[in-house]
């Protein structure tokens, strides 16, 4: 991780970001902006500040939660988010290039095909979160694993599905736009 | 290259519409499973009153105070002195034709005033007079039978 004062300054406004947003959206269950912020964290600025983005993130807001703290489900939580800023930082280098967001190319196909990319990798990471966190919750609180998932499907579809519209709509708008502002400002 | 790349997102497509498909299955099926085991308890539950009708029972004082006791679960094939005594406190002598009913809730005993029972006729809509003793009427399901104490 580059730990300059730009990338810990990125950082810490993608956690406010993200927090000040899961606060905002504390009424709607499993419907978040902050798995797309920390995945863009990731892309933008490695694999490692997307890790820090969603660990701290879960730091605040598992802990100061109106829902209650229970340690098992803060510790699942915070590495669970942690896989959207890995992910992010690999498909950074791995390749998966993102259109302007201009206008003459926000209609364009390859736009569009980037962002359906992006919805597919959010839905796809969502489901490999919502299992993990699951699967983990379910052992330590001793509950049958399948039921457990089963019932709580509900749930990880309104999260997936959010997620896939999340990433489809504002992936490619939000790199380019935070982009714009990393490339402007301080030190390169 | 390039189509090989297209393949693999149309496979991660088709990986996420699988992965949907399959969650919403399970979760509907053990919704099924769930609904079909609550039917069939509800059936079971339902069959212990196949030995029990339902009928509406209201106690007229004739001061205004009408004592309104609807959907009764009464034993099927109880008489509606029984019936009464389920749901109000009855004082009655045994006479030629039956019983009589002398007091109900505590209400009777004035002079030229008795306590009569009728039966809501839903064809005329009106109350027809009971024409047997109260402890001879077997009731009906969804019969509609009143206590009022009349004066004469």
């Amino acid at each position: 991780m580059n730990v300059s004062s730009k990338n810990l300054s990125f950082v810490a406004i993608m956690t406010a970001l993200c927090v000040g947003s899961n606060y905002a959206l504390i009424g709607v269950p499993n419907v978040k902006f902050m798995d797309l912020f920390v995945f863009v964290s990731g892309y933008l600025a490695g694999s490692l500040s997307g890790v820090a983005v969603g660990f701290l993130t879960w730091l605040v807001y598992g802990t100061l939660n109106p829902y209650g703290f229970d340690l098992p489900t803060f510790l699942t939580t915070s590495i669970g988010e942690t896989i959207y800023g890995v992910a992010g930082g690999l498909m950074a280098r791995s390749g998966l290039r993102l259109s302007s967001s201009s206008s003459a190319t926000l209609m364009g196909r390859s736009y569009w095909g980037t962002s359906l990319k992006l919805g597919m990798l959010g839905f796809l990471l969502t489901f490999v979160y919502d299992l993990f966190t699951n699967v983990v919750t379910g052992i330590v609180f001793g509950i049958p694993l399948i039921l457990w998932i089963i019932q709580g499907v509900p749930y990880t579809v309104a999260h997936e599905v959010s997620n896939f519209f999340f990433f489809l709509a504002g992936g490619n708008v939000l790199i380019n736009a935070i982009r714009r502002i990393m490339c402007k400002g301080g030190e390169s | 290259m390039a189509q090989k790349v297209g393949w693999m997102w149309a496979s991660i497509g088709l990986l996420c519409i699988s992965m949907l498909s399959i969650s919403l299955s399970a979760y509907y099926y053990t919704e099924f499973m769930r609904y079909v085991g609550l039917y069939n308890k509800a059936q079971n539950e339902l069959r212990k009153y196949d030995r029990y009708i339902f009928a509406d029972i209201l106690v007229d004082c004739g001061n205004g105070t009408k004592d309104w006791s609807n959907r009764t679960l009464v034993v099927r094939g109880a008489d509606l002195l029984n019936a009464t005594r389920l749901v109000s406190e009855v004082e009655y002598t045994r006479g030629v034709y039956g019983a009589f009913v002398t007091r109900i809730n505590g209400v009777g005993g004035d002079p030229k005033t008795y306590w009569m029972w009728h039966i809501w006729n839903s064809t005329s809509s009106r109350w027809d007079a009971g024409m047997v003793a109260c402890d001879v009427y077997i009731l009906n399901d969804g019969d509609v039978v009143a206590w009022i104490y009349t004066r004469f």
